[in-house]
């Protein structure tokens, strides 16, 4: 995507029929640090990856409890993303207090959506820059929606977002199926592993990821670090054994990258 | 009974045309609702009398309508509130079902918005004049609680409003059991109508009663009870009153 004169505000169209500052807020999402979402049909887990600034640094928190029943992770504009979930978190107690009943999800996410519409089409704001995975429960069930920057939403059975995506989403391409009617501790174990293919061989260590999961009789909450190390240490083993075969398709698999070179071209506000 | 709120603002015509559209005390007034848990859900009984005043002037009111799919909402006091509730209420429902989600509004969430309005113009010294009742099912989960007019606000397996608080609350204590079939639960609402309809003057003999199951709401076809005026205590009955005539 190159600088073209229809790319200066939000409410100047493309002759091409696009609107250039949203696209290229969505390019904002796509450098930020992965995230990754899937849901069975009672459970849905979050995982993103732990990005510092510097090693002096705590890395950014990207998933947020929005409720017991709903929880977000982010990618993009981090401040973007904390300003959406108070929201969010907004949203869904109003809704609590008035019926003294959980918000579901699936109306959150449109509210989200039309938040994010407005500031499409307003020449005093801009759009914002962070993509949320948005996983929630309602009467029917487990869902897991994205939110994107142009106020689009949709759900899914497991998506993944940021930077090196495209390997994570590879994988969930090939399994998703299964997830459905997945166990709550496969769902996890195969959201590590989603997390570990945009890692890119660096080694997947429980401090590198955060894991958080909810379902319909288990309210939001994050995994504790042995928890996601246990997980971890019963796949590492295997993978060791299957180097040869394993890591050479997985190098196979993961084209080029969109969203730039890696680190040294993301901005310091976003993560 | 007059709630007046001292405002100040130097304007005495607009302070006098706002104090006017508050409501100050009830006109047309309907009266007791008695309502029980049974076996499939809830049964809920109401004359169709509306007092005004002392006088007995409407004979065709029902005080008891369907919300959404899940819900009854019986009320007693002033009917022109209760009208304004069920049209807060259609409003409710209207834009629930435009989501066309598959998520819809159970009797638990209507009983809590309904708090949420009397608390809110209770507040503001504008009530609206009714104790209300809401009853339903939904997902096999059978719902039964009151919202009096200043916010109060409870669930139990059986509730009743104004007279009927006194007269068939002592009935139903002492009556009332869990999975009552649906032929048990009328005689008891009968037991506890005919009750009112003895001792409550602005009672009238019409009475319905409504059903609400899984299935949905049911609301009968008015009946009258069987009364019976020859106990020998209401031939004479101011015999012991001395000055009564």
């Amino acid at each position: 995507m190159f600088r073209n004169q229809y790319d200066t505000d939000v409410t100047t169209w493309s002759p091409t029929g696009r609107l250039f500052q949203v696209e290229y807020a969505m390019e904002a999402v796509k450098q930020g640090s992965a995230a990754v979402g899937l849901r069975s049909r009672s459970h849905v887990v979050l995982a993103s990856v732990n990005k510092a600034q510097s090693e002096l640094s705590s890395h950014q928190r990207k998933i947020f409890k929005v409720d017991d029943h709903i929880g977000v992770a982010i990618a993009g504009l981090t401040a973007d993303g904390r300003v959406l979930s108070r929201y969010m978190r907004s949203e869904s107690i109003n809704h609590s207090f008035t019926y003294e009943s959980p918000l579901p999800v699936g109306r959150l996410v449109v509210r989200l959506a039309d938040k994010a519409q407005v500031c499409t089409q307003r020449s005093w704001k801009r759009p914002y820059g962070v993509g949320l995975l948005v996983g929630g429960l309602d009467e029917s069930g487990a869902h897991l929606y994205y939110n994107c920057p142009s106020g689009n939403y949709f759900e899914y059975e497991a998506f993944a977002i940021g930077s090196r995506s495209q390997a994570a989403k590879t994988y969930l391409e090939r399994r998703f199926e299964s997830f459905k009617e997945s166990s709550r501790e496969d769902l996890i174990k195969d959201a590590i592993l989603a997390i570990r293919e945009t890692l890119q061989g660096e080694t997947l260590k429980s401090s590198l990821c955060t894991v958080s999961v909810l379902g319909v009789d288990e309210p939001f909450h994050f995994l504790d670090q042995e928890s996601i190390q246990k997980v971890i240490d019963t796949f590492e083993k295997v993978a060791e054994e299957e180097e040869d075969g394993g890591e050479a398709q997985a190098e196979a698999d993961a084209p080029v990258e969109q969203g730039g070179a890696g680190d040294q071209d993301v901005a310091p506000m976003e993560m | 009974m007059t709630f007046t709120i001292p405002i100040d603002n130097g304007d005495a015509v607009k302070n006098a045309e706002a104090d006017s559209q508050r409501t100050l005390y009830p006109y047309v007034t309907g009266t007791s609702i008695v309502a029980i848990k049974y076996k499939d859900g809830v049964l809920m009984a109401s004359d169709m009398g509306g007092s005004y005043g002392s006088t007995l002037r409407y004979k065709n009111i029902e005080r008891m309508k369907a919300i959404g799919k899940h819900s009854l909402l019986g009320a007693s006091g002033e009917i022109s509130d209760f009208q304004e509730i069920l049209r807060y209420l259609d409003e409710l429902v209207l834009n629930d079902n435009m989501w066309d989600d598959g998520n819809s509004l159970g009797p638990k969430e209507v009983h809590n918005y309904l708090t949420r309005v009397m608390y809110n113009r209770r507040n503001k010294f504008n009530p609206l004049w009714n104790t209300l009742v809401l009853g339903g099912v939904k997902n096999g989960e059978t719902y039964l609680g009151m919202v009096s007019m200043i916010g109060v606000s409870f669930e139990d397996n059986h509730v009743a409003t104004g007279f009927g608080n006194h007269l068939a609350r002592p009935i139903l204590r002492d009556e009332w059991h869990a999975d009552l079939s649906f032929e048990d639960g009328v005689k008891l609402l009968e037991k506890c109508m005919r009750v009112l309809l003895y001792r409550d003057r602005s009672a009238i003999n019409k009475l319905q009663i409504a059903k609400i199951t899984e299935e949905g709401v049911t609301v009968s076809q008015p009946y009258s009870l069987k009364t019976f005026w020859e106990f020998k205590a209401f031939h004479n009955p101011t015999a012991g009153a001395e000055g009564s005539w």
